[in-house]
């Protein structure tokens, strides 16, 4: 059976498909490559997404290679300095280093933002596929599958910020409960979303020769409801990364986030905002500056992960790409 | 563009963008006007604040939030207060005068307020005061001395914040507190007690009107907890118009205030929770008066056009409670150490804009007794190092560190003093405790480290060390216990021999400092952030401003 999410091969390309298996992975690989960059060619605002998480990671990763100074070491004779050659992005209140501090910060919301929506979408979408696939049988299961459903229900009809905070409040500020509050409130979204895509997918031929042929209910979610379904989980990942990188500085904003000095770009933003009033910007617009241009990021890779997941689009895409050539020759 | 209309009665999209634009500028005027009045300086006799909180509980038995403290003074008297004299740092300003005066009655500068005369014992065993004739409530009900001793009863009958007011004077009965007359009460101790004049001024000395608590009170709450948690029942020169927590307070002056209309008629506490904020209003002229502003702030509005900043010495004190019954703070050594690894000139500088200054004693320096010759905490990491391998711990350790959300300022001193710690091997970790929790963490007692700031509000030696060393005391937050300490202040509270009990105090100052149950930081000084046509402030040494105080300068 295709997967819905391999890449569909032109004729050409197919017949390229060399004897041995490790030509045909290298061949396959090569198509990808250029399918890639001629997408990132034709949409050069995916190819801005990229660079930006890319930048982002690489930043986070190298940042003590980076850093002209440590990230939580006060340095009380270079408090509050403007942006100069000494501090690129000046410092703050305790002197400490805002471009290290900025640059360090993505080790922080990166880790719990990627944490925390791995951990939902993973939990959410099997749920989601047991209740998808469960939901229009009878018994116990489908009661289970209601109950999940309206348990979501309940969940998605407080405000996901005031949640948050609840949660953190109720386990103790620790970068564990942060990453379980974010885990919390997104689960009912990937629930949702694998459930409907399940709904859509049960019922399909191959499906249902699947199950005349004996495979067990967790065979054929585990080989063909679940990989068809994961187009949708993997756009919305991505938005949803970057909106938690969002969530985790807003907590940290209001004082449920990390722990002090940690870098963090919400604590920074709350600790440099009240300097705002008496002239001191740099504090709290640089670090704005960094969350703003992560989930901007973020939200352009979640749009190209939909186009390239979403086989009709991405044919499309494809088409469109191969037409151009030959429109332009 | 050709027009879909040929018949012209409809508008064009022109047409439409420029109507919807004369709309919204129409739309806008109204709300620019409005902005343009809030910006415009307040009518000459209303005075708006700008908080941090509005007032919670009006009741001074159970509530110390920042708002209860205004509205009680607005809204009570007390029996006597301290004369007033100008500031040495800002003339223009007044203050308490708290001196020690060894030739006057209970060695104090003090006059009537609710009272017009009084007499005291020698010893300090009893006093006796002739209350004002005619002085009426805001409920039109006579002073008398009937309401004195009502007041008195009820702190004995609740046991709060009264009760330990009653404490403190060795007040056990109520019998002790008696109407000799209409307009004469006394308050008769067993002991000689000092304080038993010194009290009476206190912020939370406040008379109640007994005959309007009477008609409130119910079986169920014989003394008008529930009316006094909302209203007020007293004799001072402001009532409350109305009172929306949250957003705001209305004060309007009495017409029928013993002491004269207040001069501002009508004072508008509004809430503004944050100090950025707050300062903008001054600033922008919104507000008469920005209350609790952080430093950096005071520093900046001092060269705005319009707004003075006076600030003077005060009785505030932060400082960082050392448990003593948490390891290892057990060992004095250890305390010591922490001392000398605090950053302080850079606390001071930084955080403070040098605008506070070193806390070098155990209680105010305004107060009659302090001495700081005894602080010897300079930073010094060798000697704290020394300290540690004295306690057995040469290679450090790990503890934590509370502080108050809500303070702008403990945040960043935790970080300076966490850093500092990191040179002796000591790794501080930091816990952000929110506003509203975060008494309760103090008074629990169960945090290794956590930021206190307070202020004793009477001004003699032996209250504050008894409030904050007494290892009986309830705010002693350190749990610091040392038998001499406790014999000396229990001493200097039995006698009303000054020279003893300064004696005595200056002994366990000597105790107490060289023992280190706080991390000692910083006295904060006060401040006042106002519209410079605003004069008249007097500081009090219980931190709050008095709306009755003010005018506004033609």
């Amino acid at each position: 059976m295709q997967s819905a999410n391999e890449p569909a091969l032109d004729p050409g390309e197919a017949g390229a498909l060399g004897a041995s298996a490790a030509g045909r992975r290298w061949t396959r690989l090569k198509f990808q490559l250029r399918f890639l960059l001629a997408v990132l060619r034709a949409r050069p605002m995916f190819a801005l997404g990229y660079f930006i998480v890319l930048t982002i990671i690489i930043l986070g990763v190298f940042a003590p290679l980076i850093a002209p100074y440590p990230p939580e070491t006060a340095n009380p004779e270079d408090f509050l300095q403007l942006p100069s050659g000494r501090h690129l992005l000046g410092t703050d209140a305790t002197g400490m280093d805002i471009f290290t501090r900025i640059i360090y910060a993505p080790r922080i919301d990166l880790t719990i933002a990627i944490a925390g929506t791995v951990i939902s979408a993973v939990v959410g979408s099997l749920i989601g596929a047991l209740v998808g696939y469960y939901q229009e049988m009878r018994g116990i299961r489908a009661f289970f599958a209601g109950f999940v459903m309206r348990a979501a229900d309940v969940l998605q009809a407080f405000p996901v910020f005031v949640f948050a905070i609840a949660l953190v409040a109720i386990f103790g500020q620790s970068l564990q409960s942060i990453i379980a509050a974010i885990a919390f409130v997104n689960t009912p979204i990937y629930l949702r979303l694998m459930r409907s895509q399940v709904l859509a997918i049960r019922n399909m031929r191959y499906v249902e020769a699947s199950y005349v042929s004996g495979a067990s209910d967790v065979a054929i979610m585990l080989r063909h409801i679940i990989p068809n379904s994961l187009g949708p989980i993997l756009s919305q990942l991505s938005v949803n990364i970057g909106w938690s990188v969002l969530l985790t500085a807003a907590l940290s904003f209001v004082g449920a986030g990390v722990v002090a000095p940690t870098p963090e770009w919400g604590s920074m933003i709350a600790v440099g905002f009240q300097s705002i009033i008496t002239g001191q910007w740099w504090p709290s617009v640089f670090p704005g500056i960094a969350l703003a241009v992560t989930v901007f990021g973020f939200a352009l890779v979640g749009a190209s992960v939909e186009v390239l997941a979403d086989p009709s689009r991405r044919r499309a895409l494809g088409g469109t790409l191969r037409q151009k050539p030959s429109g332009a020759a | 563009m050709t027009k879909d209309n040929d018949s012209g009665w409809l508008p064009d999209r022109r047409a439409v963008l420029k109507g919807g634009a004369a709309l919204a500028g129409a739309a806008a005027v109204p709300g620019a006007l409005k902005m343009r009045e809030a910006q415009a300086a307040s009518p000459a006799g209303t005075m708006v604040i700008a908080a941090p909180a509005t007032p919670q509980s009006l009741d001074s038995e159970y509530d110390v939030s920042l708002g209860t403290f205004e509205t009680v003074a607005a809204c009570y008297d007390s029996i006597v207060e301290f004369e007033k004299i100008p500031d040495s740092t800002v003339p223009s300003a007044q203050r308490e005068d708290i001196k020690d005066y060894p030739d006057r009655p209970g060695r104090v500068s003090m006059r009537g307020k609710l009272a017009e005369s009084w007499e005291i014992d020698q010893g300090s065993k009893w006093v006796r005061f002739k209350l004002r004739e005619g002085v009426k409530s805001h409920d039109g009900n006579e002073l008398t001395a009937d309401d004195v001793v009502w007041t008195w009863h009820r702190k004995l009958a609740l046991g709060a914040i009264g009760g330990f007011y009653c404490n403190t004077i060795d007040l056990r009965r109520p019998e002790q507190v008696k109407a000799e007359s209409k307009y004469v009460v006394s308050i008769n101790l067993d002991n000689p007690n000092p304080l038993l004049l010194k009290l009476q001024p206190n912020l939370y000395n406040p008379i109640y009107d007994s005959k309007k608590c009477k008609e409130m009170a119910t079986a169920d709450d014989p003394w008008a907890k529930k009316y006094i948690e909302n209203n007020v029942a007293g004799f001072g020169p402001y009532r409350i118009e109305q009172l929306v927590r949250g957003q705001q307070a209305v004060f309007k002056g009495r017409d029928d205030y013993y002491g004269g209309k207040p001069k501002m008629h009508t004072v508008i506490f509004k809430e503004v929770p944050t100090s950025a904020n707050r300062a903008q209003l001054l600033q922008g002229g919104a507000v008469d008066i920005a209350q609790y502003l952080q430093p950096l702030e005071l520093i900046t509005l001092k060269k705005s056009e319009g707004v003075a900043i006076d600030t003077v010495p005060a009785t505030f004190m932060l400082w960082i409670e050392l448990n003593a019954k948490i390891p290892p703070f057990d060992k004095v050594d250890v305390r010591r150490a922490m001392n000398f690894a605090f950053p302080m000139e850079q606390v001071v500088k930084t955080v403070f804009q040098n605008i506070a200054y070193p806390l070098n004693g155990a209680m105010p320096d305004l107060y009659p007794g302090f001495n700081g010759s005894y602080f010897e905490y300079k930073q010094d990491f060798a000697k704290a190092k020394e300290l540690l391998k004295a306690a057995g711990m040469a290679d450090g350790f790990e503890t934590t560190l509370a502080y108050n959300a809500g303070d702008p300022v403990q945040e960043p001193t935790a970080i300076l003093y966490q850093s500092a710690l990191k040179e002796i091997g000591v790794k501080l970790v930091l816990k952000k405790v929110p506003a509203a929790t975060f008494y309760n963490n103090v008074s629990e007692r169960k945090q290794p480290m956590i930021f206190y700031y307070d202020s004793p509000w009477c001004p003699d030696p032996g209250y504050s060390m008894n409030l904050y060393f007494h290892s009986k005391s309830f705010i002693n937050y350190s749990n610091y216990a040392n038998a001499k300490v406790d014999e000396l202040i229990d001493g200097a509270a039995k006698t009303a021999d000054m020279d003893v009990r300064l004696k005595n105090m200056d002994e366990a100052q000597k105790i107490i400092m060289a023992e280190a149950p706080w991390t000692f930081g910083v006295f904060t000084n006060y401040s006042m952030a106002r519209r410079a046509d605003i004069k008249g402030w007097t500081y009090y040494t219980s931190n709050n401003i008095r709306f009755q105080d003010f005018y506004r300068e033609a």
